[in-house]
């Protein structure tokens, strides 16, 4: 594409601004990160100790890290899969020329206006042991009570269903988005040539939607690793017994509670990691095509 | 589009909204504001405004302003984040773990020092509260909410169950023995539950005379390690993962949640502050009668005592000369037998001082409210070892959460009592080097 | 292309049954939120709305200083979606319309940059920024470090690359420097895009809660999320869910109405990236 304003300072002018915010909040905070990930800071700031890899070290020996590594991948990847599965299921329901088609669609996508805290909050109040809805339903049917505060696996999946629930709206908006932008004729020429409401899905839909379904995967794993903090924090806080500690939890309660500088600093590399090999995935297999938050 | 005209509207009305709070005139200068962080929520609450508010009613020229930051780990965490940023409050309220975070810091004023000699009696200051927060005979930080631990029951539901309701568990045997009959006869599906677990963790080792780390529990030089895992720590994990086993027992969360399976007659008996006797005793009223006892003990140990839980205010430092008679004259009023008592009957935590003890006794209050008095008695009987007097440990918050992920491990199951303990107390011990490492 | 009867009718057994599953959690918030303490945690739970709504919401109201979290909350999520607008909008102008000006990849790969640097990854050594600069529990902390937006500007440049050639050279043609071309006809040209970027970040700022939890600590600078936070840390007897749900419920109403307002622009805006 060729110039077609030959202007030579306005566009540094405009940039500017950008990549002032970039430079600082993002750029140099990312790399004092790995330079704190190397010491050990004392929780006023005031003494740092050098340490070299030993924060490393110590996360990799660390069986809780290894614990919190192997939890938030069992969360994120329901999120991912289930989520993305049922949103396509619910989109392709609200794609249907249905009457009252409007009405469903802003009936399954509102939820995404809920925030993760939100979100927790109102699932701590279904499950709370003593008195939630959803133990008496499940005593109705089972006769039995689970307490979820006792449980680890059962907390963790409680999270994990309130996690997946709050991204159901977000999904059904792009795979709407999606589903509308194929052409029809497409799936007309499928259905003369007589292939099942099925087979034109498997065949014609799915496929074209691949793109926006890899974007949706990338956003829907940065969102279990990162933006679901709010809700882990209302609800288990971690617990029990660390079973719900994701990742981004443990960063934070080291880094901020316990004041381990240094040794939060080395687990937002390892966390940078994970978001580079996405990114780079995205980048990869997508295209440049789609890319939003 | 009727949305778009309806948004930018909106953002118009937004937008005036800022200017108007821009434009809000500041307050005049002549007041000295005092700021206070604090952690007390629910019925705590309108408590110390009520305490605020009649001090700043009493001085005109300073305005405490009392700031509710969350939960004590939170505040804490503020107020280290704000000491970093160079504006550090004037008062702090840090719980009894961050004791040796706060000595450490460099940030504070210890109160000994605010004050001249004479200024304020700290003698009057009830002695397991003064001894707790003292060093080497000095005391660091405003004794404000002091607590510790007992046990609530619910007597309806012992004669329900066909127990003596004025016969409340002394022991862990006892306390097993009326937890299955409880169940056992449908009235409640689980025995008892706790509060703060670890901290009744920390409770169990000081009523029974045992260190829960070395150096005299950090009060004699830093502690290097954590005693936890010993012997009677184990004992404890074991007997309490077997009680949950049983369905004596039911963890039921941290901190205050187990209180509402309490009030919701979910369980019996509740072990939990002593701050929220308040609380309990209102929300009970026309429910059901509640009593009020020590602590179970385990039988052929040594008496030690239950140890003082709860917060004390801290100064901190990097204000001016004003702002710091000011806040001396905050600590003053807290410290005054009349607030104190209110406070006191508010909360169920400790009136602070003798006088104050004193003049309750006077007014007849604890005879009509022997509840209130338990806890007292109990604090009061107990002996005064160096191992009850309170552990002080670097990062205590860390290590806390740590023995609190070990107990629930025990208690769901997912790892044997003495491993879980034995891989808490090697993290402690880690954090503990990190932590003596740095202040070397 | 119609749909045999017993289709249809499976269609929208099957919708209504996902729409009530996916609303029953905040429909019994709803309820929860309008009975008293007592009722609230009565066992079976209540399934009827109750009688203590106005009290519930005024409570929850006056416990957190719920209209001052709000104006927080609106502000920063106004400002910085309006911030990530200009500026994402600046700097896709700068890739789409000068040419390859030195410097001009380094510039667009360090903007795309952002988008690997989620705040969690770099939040210790941020946060000591904010403390440098004094900015901790002010507006700045909040709104300023998230100004800039690789999606943004990708959804900018994209959307730039479609607009006819024609209308530059035109512009040019009436002698229109770059920035009367940029305001008079690219901003009101992106406006769907303008609005779908709104939409999704008013609603992104307005549920952060980490950063506001720790950059903020008087309770006039906290945000509604954190709001909710502290309803639930006066947990010092038992929940009061009647209260909490008031407030959960207060803060999350005005993202529900900007989304119920907008969605259209939304699934518009994407529509027509994804025919490129």
């Amino acid at each position: 594409m060729g110039s077609r304003f030959p202007n030579k300072i306005l566009p540094y002018v405009i940039v500017a601004p950008s990549v002032v915010i970039v430079v600082i909040f993002l750029i140099v905070p990312s790399i004092e990160s790995v330079y704190l990930s190397l010491f050990s800071v004392s929780p006023f700031g005031n003494k740092l100790i050098f340490k070299g890899f030993a924060n490393f070290i110590t996360l990799f020996r660390d069986m809780e890290y290894l614990n919190s590594l192997s939890r938030s991948l069992v969360f994120t990847s329901f999120i991912v899969f289930v989520g993305l599965a049922v949103s396509l299921g619910l989109a392709v329901l609200a794609n249907l020329k249905l009457r009252g088609a409007g009405i469903y669609r802003t009936a399954l996508i509102w939820p995404y206006a809920l925030s993760p805290a939100v979100a927790g909050t109102i699932w701590a109040l279904l499950c709370d042991p003593a008195t939630g809805v959803a133990v008496y339903l499940v005593k109705l049917i089972t006769g039995h009570t689970y307490n979820w505060m006792t449980s680890g696996n059962l907390a963790l999946a409680i999270v994990t269903l309130a996690a997946t629930w709050r991204m159901l709206g977000y999904n059904v908006i792009f795979f709407l988005a999606g589903l509308q932008s194929i052409p029809r004729e497409l799936l007309e020429a499928a259905a003369i040539d007589g292939a099942s409401p099925f087979r034109r899905f498997w065949k014609v839909t799915f496929p074209l939607l691949s793109p926006i379904t890899f974007f949706l995967f990338v956003m829907n794993s940065l969102y279990g690793f990162f933006e679901v903090f709010g809700l882990i924090d209302v609800m288990t806080q971690g617990g029990p017994g660390k079973a719900t500690n994701i990742l981004v939890y443990k960063l934070y309660e080291d880094g901020f509670v316990n004041f381990r500088t240094g040794f939060a600093s080395a687990q937002s590399i390892v966390l940078f990691v994970f978001v580079a090999i996405l990114t780079i995935i995205q980048f990869r297999f997508a295209g440049r095509r789609v890319f939003y938050r | 589009m009727k949305g778009r005209s309806y948004l930018v509207s909106m953002l118009a009305g937004l937008l005036a909204g800022i200017f108007f709070v821009a434009m809000t005139p500041t307050v005049s200068q002549a007041v000295t504001k005092i700021s206070f962080w604090h952690a007390m929520s629910g019925r705590r609450l309108p408590a110390v405004e009520r305490i605020v508010n009649g001090f700043n009613a009493a001085h005109p020229d300073i305005k405490v302003e009392a700031q509710f930051m969350g939960k004590y780990k939170e505040v804490i965490a503020k107020t280290i984040a704000a000491v970093k940023a160079g504006k550090p409050p004037h008062i702090a309220q840090v719980y009894e773990v961050g004791f040796q975070t706060m000595y450490d810091s460099g940030a504070i004023i210890p109160v000994y020092k605010l004050f001249k000699p004479g200024e304020v009696d700290f003698g009057d200051v009830v002695w397991p509260i003064r001894d707790y927060y003292s060093v080497k005979g000095k005391l660091y930080s405003m004794p404000f909410n002091s607590s510790t631990a007992m046990l609530y029951y619910n007597k309806d539901l012992f004669r329900k169950a066909g127990l003596d309701p004025n016969r409340p568990p002394t022991t862990y045997k006892d306390l097993e023995r009326i937890g299955k009959k409880l169940v056992e006869s449908g009235v409640v599906p689980y025995g008892f539950s706790t509060g703060w677990p670890s901290w009744i963790f920390e409770q169990a080792h000081a009523y029974h005379n045992q260190y829960y780390a070395n150096h005299q529990n950090g009060r004699k030089g830093r502690s290097t390690k954590v005693y936890f895992n010993k012997p009677f720590g184990v004992k404890y994990a074991k007997t309490m993962t077997r009680f949950s086993n049983e369905k004596v027992y039911i963890f039921g969360g941290r901190e205050y949640s187990a209180n509402k399976s309490f009030l919701a007659q979910q369980i019996a008996m509740l072990i939990q502050s002593t701050s929220s006797v308040g609380s309990i005793e209102k929300a009970a009223k026309g429910k059901f009668e509640l009593g009020t006892t020590f602590l179970p003990r385990f039988e052929g140990y040594p008496r030690g005592n239950s140890v003082i839980g709860g917060a004390t205010l801290w100064v901190l430092k990097g204000h001016s000369k004003k702002e710091n008679a000011a806040v001396k004259e905050f600590l003053k009023w807290i410290i005054k037998p009349e607030v104190t008592m209110q406070w006191h009957k508010d909360t169920g935590y400790f009136p602070v001082t003798n006088s104050a003890v004193k003049r309750l006794l006077d007014e007849g209050w604890f005879s009509k409210h022997p509840n209130h008095l338990t806890a007292f008695l109990q604090i009061l009987s107990g002996v005064k070892t160096p191992m009850s007097q309170g552990v002080r440990l670097g990062n205590f918050v860390e290590i806390r959460n740590i023995v609190q992920t070990a107990l629930e491990k025990c208690f769901a199951g997912t790892a044997p009592p003495k491993a879980a303990l034995d891989e808490a107390a090697k993290k402690a011990n880690r954090v503990l080097k990190e932590y003596t490492e740095l202040y070397k | 292309m119609g749909y045999s009867k017993r289709f249809t009718i499976f269609a929208h057994i099957a919708l209504i049954g996902s729409i009530l599953i996916i609303a029953f959690p905040v429909i019994f918030a709803l309820i929860v939120s309008t009975h008293t303490f007592q009722e609230s945690f009565a066992f079976p739970p209540p399934f009827h709305i109750g009688g203590n709504i106005v009290h519930n919401y005024v409570a929850a109201w006056n416990r957190v200083d719920m209209g001052r979290l709000l104006f927080n909350s609106s502000f920063i999520s106004v400002a910085v979606s309006i911030g990530k607008i200009g500026l994402s909008m600046l700097a896709a102008f700068a890739f789409t319309y000068f040419g390859d000006f030195r410097g001009k990849y380094f510039f667009f790969i360090l903007i795309l940059i952002t988008h690997m640097l989620p705040l969690p990854i770099r939040i210790v050594p941020t946060f000591e920024l904010m403390d440098d600069f004094h900015w901790i529990n002010s507006y700045y902390a909040l709104t300023i470090p998230f100004f800039a937006s690789a999606t943004g500007m990708l959804l900018f440049r994209q959307f730039f690359l479609t607009v006819p050639d024609d209308l530059c050279d035109a512009a040019r043609m009436d002698g229109a420097g770059p920035m009367k071309f940029f305001w008079k006809i690219l901003v009101p040209l992106s406006k769907t895009n303008m609005m779908a970027l709104f939409l999704i970040e008013f609603i992104y700022m307005w549920n952060q809660y980490l950063w506001p939890l720790i950059v903020t600590n008087t309770n006039d600078m906290r945000v509604v999320q954190i709001g909710i936070k502290m309803l639930l840390a006066g947990e010092e007897q038992a929940a009061e869910w009647n209260v909490i749900m008031a407030g959960t419920i207060t803060a999350m109403i005005p993202p529900l109405i900007i989304l119920l307002l907008m969605q259209s622009s939304l699934v518009k805006g994407f529509v027509m990236r994804q025919e490129k």
